[in-house]
Order: structure tokens, then sequence, then C-alpha cells
């Protein structure tokens, strides 16, 4: 029998209040602010809350949320991997440069790319792991080798249909196009009917991957591992975990992520520009820990992070559509972002 | 008026745990009040009430007939409580000097631009031989020994104008001089009219200092007398809830079986010398040995936690590779390490968590999806066999006492097929009660595999070992059969005053 269960509970009515109060506000609090955000939005603009333009800012935040799960993978084993918007840059250029200047079929140039991401996790995990670099310090290492080797692949050029060949001694143009099958991944609907677009294939893609990662973490024997990893890596060592093995796979995913999201990013612009994964590195870190105050997770966890997402994209979509200059969105989010992390651990901490 | 300290009702609660209830006590200028109590009684709890650590709770304090207001630290410095803390170094700055420690919270709040360092270092010596303390003030107070720090506290304190002085378990690591020397500055603290609460497993230094014996259990007041009838089995039955009696479990009859592991020759540099041991089903070896003498090194190395410069381990006569736990919990060699919330709980994670934790496999279904009803169930038993309180396979490990976290890394290793299992520093730190239980499982564990006990607390080895190795500077330097065990000779070989036998 508990001890809670011997002395029945004789709290004061105010204090009960103020600490059911608490308890919902860190609970529910994320869920709230968004909900309060969409109404605010919706109350200044009719077309704010239409099916189609749902439809577009979760088309939008698919990308982003692919890549903070990746990020929610690595913090979830207590490390930290910054080099996922350089991957995820990395994959926009090498992909499409596969199929442009190498005229290689859009299968292979997405075998390739997976291949690299493969390799990037590996890597980042034989700095970490191996070599013992700080986590944080080796993946910014791999942020700048990534964004380099994404410089050097053309040279610094964006890849485009009929671009000049940068490997070429002569000046050539590039044969090479941009598959239509690949620009599905990032263009196509699914489901449409009359009247209906469908729903935006990077959005099955995100939920695929949201729905298993999720299970992954939350109901197999493998994400016990690797929250008992993050929680405390030398009693889970002492526990017989195989804490390296762990550490691993959990970078491996996590750059295994970032690529798979700068091949629906290239397939959605339809080319590689240059540069086009560095904004989704603070983007997904932010949603990362913005799920740690969802549901009162106090932990990284998909859900949660899939919402910190959409939190992010709500803002941006709402402020595009009142209008506001693209100039005050980062501010905004910064100061949106603070509110709502400040609300939900002040309160977390208050109520213990 | 009347003088003191009155606490009434004092209360705490947690979601789900009721940590005080209704405790009330008084303490008066110039006396000292003893509270005992098992791990998980709530004395913590009411430590921190009174120091300011809760912002909430139930009850009302009065000083000297005046209610007083405690919801933050400063609130009870400022009324005159000040607390001594098992953990000095929480509460001191490393880098600083002692005069600068000393006089800490002065050279926060006045305002002084420039330090004047001869005078601080006069005053902060004048403090300290208010306690009869002689230290050099400029050394840095990294350098100090524990012991040395814990006085530090305390002439802090008395230079913070202290009225009521609370001492928590002061003496866990502390030498028997070093123990006189801090009964000494106790008493003179008395002596100037400071009342102190003193918090201790250790009766005998409860009845060596105490005017007044408070004993609490399960976060209640049970009984409060006087001094002069102090009674060891009296006080021992109000903090347990039942009578001990002898508290090891008796020594196996049977002869042991068949050897399960031994070890050729282990050597890690500067740690472990050309160690050799078998251990055999059924028997309980005890490892005996002053701190740092190289039994912790040992059982990690035969957990495969650290690397080894050289030696062979054999499971059943087949020599086995040891580079990682893994390897040696595939083998059914199990370890309770010594910083139980470090190394051996995940503190933030459920009890149920931990204690499937290194088998998930037992407990998982196709794609290593986990059953988590045949986990439940598998917890609560567990939880039941070593009676772990509270009994909810939710609660989570951080909220647990020591004595209940140690069973929650015990109970990780019960769902195996344990070979060897080894206990180092197992009851460091946990109530009588509990010990009781490990003690118990110990031995439980004995009938079916081998248990290696190591503890620098030579009565303990003596009290569950059927066989000891004693063991001093990385290198095994006697061994003893239960017949022989022997406190003196054991005591010669661990500090190396006798040369290695053998």
């Amino acid at each position: 029998m508990s001890a809670a269960a011997s002395h029945p509970t004789t709290e004061p009515r105010v204090d009960r209040a103020r600490r059911l109060f608490n308890d919902f506000i860190v609970k529910y609090g994320m869920l709230a602010a968004i909900g309060i955000l969409i109404l605010f939005f919706s109350l200044q603009n009719d077309a704010f809350l239409t099916v189609n333009n749902l439809l577009l800012i979760a088309r939008a935040v698919s990308i982003l949320c692919i890549v903070a799960i990746g990020v929610t993978i690595s913090v979830s084993v207590d490390g930290f991997d910054v080099s996922v918007g350089a991957v995820t840059g990395l994959s926009v250029l090498l992909s499409t440069s596969l199929m442009v200047i190498w005229n290689m079929p859009w299968y292979v140039a997405i075998l390739i790319t997976l291949g690299a991401g493969l390799l990037v996790g590996l890597i980042n995990s034989f700095f970490i792991i191996k070599l013992r670099i700080p986590d944080l310090l080796a993946t910014l290492g791999m942020l700048y080798l990534a964004q380099g080797a994404q410089l050097m692949l053309t040279q610094g050029e964006s890849v485009f249909r009929g671009m000049f060949n940068p490997w070429a001694t002569e000046r050539v143009q590039t044969t090479g196009d941009i598959a239509q099958p690949f620009k599905q991944i990032g263009q196509g609907f699914v489901f449409g009917s009359e009247g209906f677009n469908g729903i935006p294939i990077p959005i099955i893609i995100m939920l695929v991957i949201a729905f298993s990662v999720h299970v992954f973490l939350q109901y197999t024997r493998w994400g016990r591992m690797f929250y008992a990893v993050g929680g405390n890596r030398e009693a889970a060592r002492l526990s017989g975990i195989p804490v390296n093995r762990v550490r691993l796979f959990a970078y491996i995913l996590s750059a295994l992520l970032a690529t798979i999201a700068g091949i629906v990013l290239a397939s959605r612009i339809g080319s590689g520009a240059i540069r086009a994964g560095d904004p989704y590195l603070l983007d997904a870190v932010a949603a990362t820990f913005f799920g740690f105050a969802v549901l009162g997770a106090r932990r990284p966890n998909v859900f949660g992070t899939v919402i910190g997402a959409l939190f992010v994209g709500i803002m941006l979509n709402g402020l595009t559509m009142m209008n506001v200059e693209w100039f005050f969105q980062d501010f905004i989010k910064g100061f949106v972002l603070i509110a709502s992390l400040a609300m939900s651990f002040f309160l977390v901490k208050r109520s213990q | 008026m009347t003088q003191g300290l009155y606490a009434k009702g004092l209360g705490k609660r947690f979601p789900g745990v009721v940590a005080l209830d209704d405790v009330s006590l008084e303490l008066q200028p110039g006396r000292v009040m003893a509270l005992v109590g098992a791990n998980g009684a709530g004395k913590s709890t009411l430590i921190k009430i009174l120091t300011g650590y809760y912002d909430s709770y139930e009850g009302q304090i009065a000083i000297d007939d005046q209610p007083v207001h405690i919801h933050q630290p400063s609130d009870a410095a400022g009324v005159g409580i000040q607390a001594v803390y098992q953990e000095v170094d929480t509460v001191l700055v490393p880098t600083l000097t002692v005069s600068e420690n000393v006089l800490l919270s002065g050279l926060a709040t006045e305002r002084r631009r420039f330090l004047n360092w001869a005078a601080l270092h006069q005053e902060a010596e004048a403090v300290l031989a208010q306690v009869g303390l002689t230290l050099d003030v400029r050394r840095r107070v990294e350098e100090l020994v524990l012991h040395e720090k814990q006085m530090l506290v305390i002439a802090r304190a008395v230079s913070q104008k202290v009225r009521y002085l609370i001492f928590d378990e002061p003496t866990t690591s502390l030498s028997l001089p070093e123990v006189e020397r801090l009964f000494g500055i106790i008493r003179t603290l008395k002596a100037q009219g400071v009342g102190i609460l003193y918090i201790s497993h250790r009766l005998m230094e409860v009845a060596a200092l105490a005017d007044e014996i408070l004993v609490l259990r399960n976060g209640r007041k049970i009984t409060q007398f006087p001094a002069s009838e102090f009674d060891f089995g009296r006080i021992s039955e109000a903090m347990l809830g039942s009578a001990v009696q002898d508290i090891f479990p008796p020594k196996t009859d049977t002869p042991p079986g068949e050897t399960l592991l031994t070890a050729e020759g282990l050597t890690r540099r500067g740690k472990l010398k050309d160690i050799s041991l078998s251990v055999r089903r059924g028997e309980i070896i005890g490892v005996a040995g002053l701190v740092g003498a190289g039994k912790t090194e040992l059982l990690r190395a035969l957990f495969g936690a650290d690397p080894l410069d050289g030696g062979q381990v054999c499971v059943n006569g087949q020599p086995i590779t040891l580079r990682t736990p893994e390897q040696a919990v595939a083998q059914g060699i199990y370890l309770v390490p010594e910083e139980r919330r470090s190394q051996g709980v995940l503190v933030e994670e459920k009890i149920q968590r931990n204690i499937t934790l290194p088998f998930l496999g037992q407990f998982s279904r196709v794609l290593g999806l986990i059953d988590r009803l045949r986990e439940r169930e598998h917890s609560v038993n567990t939880i039941s066999r070593l009676g772990i309180v509270p009994a909810n396979p939710d609660a989570e490990v951080q909220s647990l006492s020591g004595g209940n976290q140690q069973k929650v890394v015990i109970g990780k290793w019960l769902t195996g097929q344990p070979r060897v299992v080894m206990f180092d520093e197992a009851t460091q730190g946990i109530d009588v009660k509990a010990k009781q239980d490990v003690y118990r499982i110990a031995r439980e564990l004995a009938r079916s595999a081998a248990v290696i006990y190591a503890s620098s607390d030579i009565d303990e080895v003596i009290g569950i070992a059927d066989r000891m190795i004693v063991m001093h500077a990385g290198q095994i330097v006697a061994e003893f059969t239960a017949a022989e065990f022997d406190r003196a000779r054991i005591l010669e070989y661990a500090t190396g005053s006798k040369p290695k036998l053998m």
C-alpha cells in the first residue's frame, strides 16, 4: 500500500485549484497555445482556416518535421546533431546534380544520396564514439564538411535543367533533367477528387516517418534503450545496454532523416538550390525543444516535435497571410518561442 | 515568554506520497534534539521545511512565541536557522579561500568595493576560533578534506548568528577522531545556547549527544522521550515498527557446489595486481578492505566495466571475453554498483522501466514491441518480492528513499538468470530495515548462484559472508573461512600492517 493511500489528502481548496491549473498548463499549455494561434489567425483572415490552406501549412512543415524528428532521435540518446541542416542541403545538391550533371536515373540518384547520408551518420558516430569528440563539436565539424561538400560538388553553382556543366573543360550545357517521378515526391498529391487537390505526398512521407519513429521510441525495446542511454549513459552501460551501438544507430538515423528531407525538398523546389537546407537546423532544434513541453513530456518525443514544427509553421503562414513583412517574422518567432517555453518550463519547475 | 523554536503540525505532500504528516517539535536553546528514523521516514523533508527549501507546506513555525514564515532559505537564515548537510560541497565555493567562504554572505551583501585581504583573514580566523578550529584561512577550500569543510560550514553558520543548527548525518564519512572533534564543537555550541537538531542513523551517537530523542516513521512522529530513557531496542522498534533480532540471515550449512567463475591474474595498472579467485555456487564471498583497496575495481573488472591490462576470466571452465558489461550480463554476471544514483538507476524513469531494463528481450514481441502487460505484471511481482515502497510501478525512482532505490537496482537483476551477483557497498546510506532486506536477498541469490559481497564495513562482511578475501593496495592479502573470521586479524591485513598471507 502506498503512503498516499494510507493518509487521505486534505489539501486546502485554493492550493488545489492552483495546482490543478499548473498541471493543466504544464500538460496542455502548448496545445492551447496552438489553438489560440489558429483562432487568432482565422479571425484575422477567412482564408486561414480552410482545408487547402491547412494542407499548405502541413506540406510546408513536413520537411521541417522530418529533419526535426532526426534531431529528436539524437537528443533522445543525450546527443546533439547540429549537422542536420547542412546534410539536408548536401542531399538537395547531390540528388539533383546526379540527375542533371551525371545523367543518372532518379532512383539511382536517390539511392546514392541515401548512401551518402548513411556515410555522414557513420562518420559522425566515428568522431563521437571512437574519437570521443563532444557531440556538439563533432557535428559542428560535420556541418562545415557537409556544407563544403555541397559547394564543391558543383563548384558553388545551383543545379537546374540546362545548366553549364561545372566540371567540363569547355562551356557545355548539361543534358540531364530532374525526372518527373522525382518531382512527384515533393509536388505530387494522392487521394485527390473533384474540387480537392488531394493530400500532398510530403505530408504522407512525414506521417509515415513520424508514426514509425514514434512507435519505435515509445513501444519497442530499442526505443527504451535510447531513452535509457539518454537518461544516464553510465547506468545504462552497467545494465548491460550496448550503449555505443545505440548511439551509433541514433546518429545514423538522424543523418538519414536529414537526407530524406533533402530529397523531398529538392523535389519540391524542382532544382538544386545552394544552401536550401541551412535554415532547417534552427527550426528543427526549436521544434524538438518545443516538443519537451507538449503534454508535459519533459523529454524528446516525436509527437511533441511534430506539434512544435506545426506551431512554427502555423505562425509563419498566419503572419504571411496577415501581410506581416518578412523581416519581422524571425523576431516574432523568437518571441513566441520564448514565451511558450518559459510558461511551460517555469510552471514545471514550480509544480515540483 | 517561552524561549525556543516550536513547529506545529508540519506536513508535506507530493503527488501520491505523504512525505511528512502532522509532525510537531520543540527545540530549546542549549539543547540537543536527536531525530531518528529509517530512510523515507521524513527526516529530510522536515529539515527542508525548517531551512526554507520548500515554498509551501502545512503547519506553523514559531520562535520565542512569535510566528515566523519560512518559505525560502534566506527566511530560515534570517531567523537564525542553519543546516550542515551531508554534502557540504554544495554550499562551498571550491576555488575560493577559507576566509572568503566563511564570510561569503557578508562579502556578497556588504557594500565593500575593495577587499582588505589582511582584515578579511583576521576576521575569518576569529570566527574559526569561536568554534575552536584552527585552519589556514588562506588555503583554497578545494584543498581541504571533508571534515575540515564540515567545520568550515559550522563556523560560517556561527558567524551568521545561528540560533538553531541542524546536522544532517554529519558523521557518515568521518573517522573516529574526527567524530570526536565534531562532538566537541557541538557541545561547545550547545553551551553557547544554540539549539541543535541532530539527525543520524547511528544510535550510539544519539546516545552520546542528545537530550531528547524524536522518532519518525513513514512521515509521522512515533514517539519522543528524554535521552535518560535511551534504550537501543526501544528506538529500533519505534524506527522499524518491529523488534530487530539479528540483522544477518543465517549462513549456509551446506557445502558450496561447483565452481562457477574463476579469475586468473587480473591486473590493471595502478589499480589491481595479479588477482586470482574462484567462486562456487551456493556461497557468499566477502571482499573486505578499506576505501581505495581495489574492491570496486575488482568487481568492475569482473563485470567488464573497466579495461584490464592482463588476466583471464573463465566461466564453467571456459575463457570468456569481458570487454563490456553487456558481455558480462550475457554470462549471468551482474553488478550492484557502488554509486546507486549515478550508476545503478535511471532516476527520472519509473520503477517499472528500471526493473525491466537489462532484460527487455524477455518482454518483447515481434519487431521488438514491448509487451506492457507482461512488463507490468513482472514489475509488480518484483516490487512485492523486494518490498519496495511505494509499491507503485509508475513511481519515479528519484522520489524513492535510498534503500528503496537500492532495491530497484537489485530488482533489475532478479529478472535474469544469475550466475554470479556482485554487491559493491550495497548498504551504504540506507537504513537498518533496508539493509536487512539486502542481506536477505543476497542470501536468497546465493542458493542458486554465487554472490560476491564487497564492503568497507568489516562487520558487515563478517556478518554476511561464508568466506572472505581481504584486499589491500589492489591485491588480495588474506583469505579466511567463516570459522576463521576475526575482526582484529582482518583489520591488520586490511590496513596493510601485516604482510600478504600465502
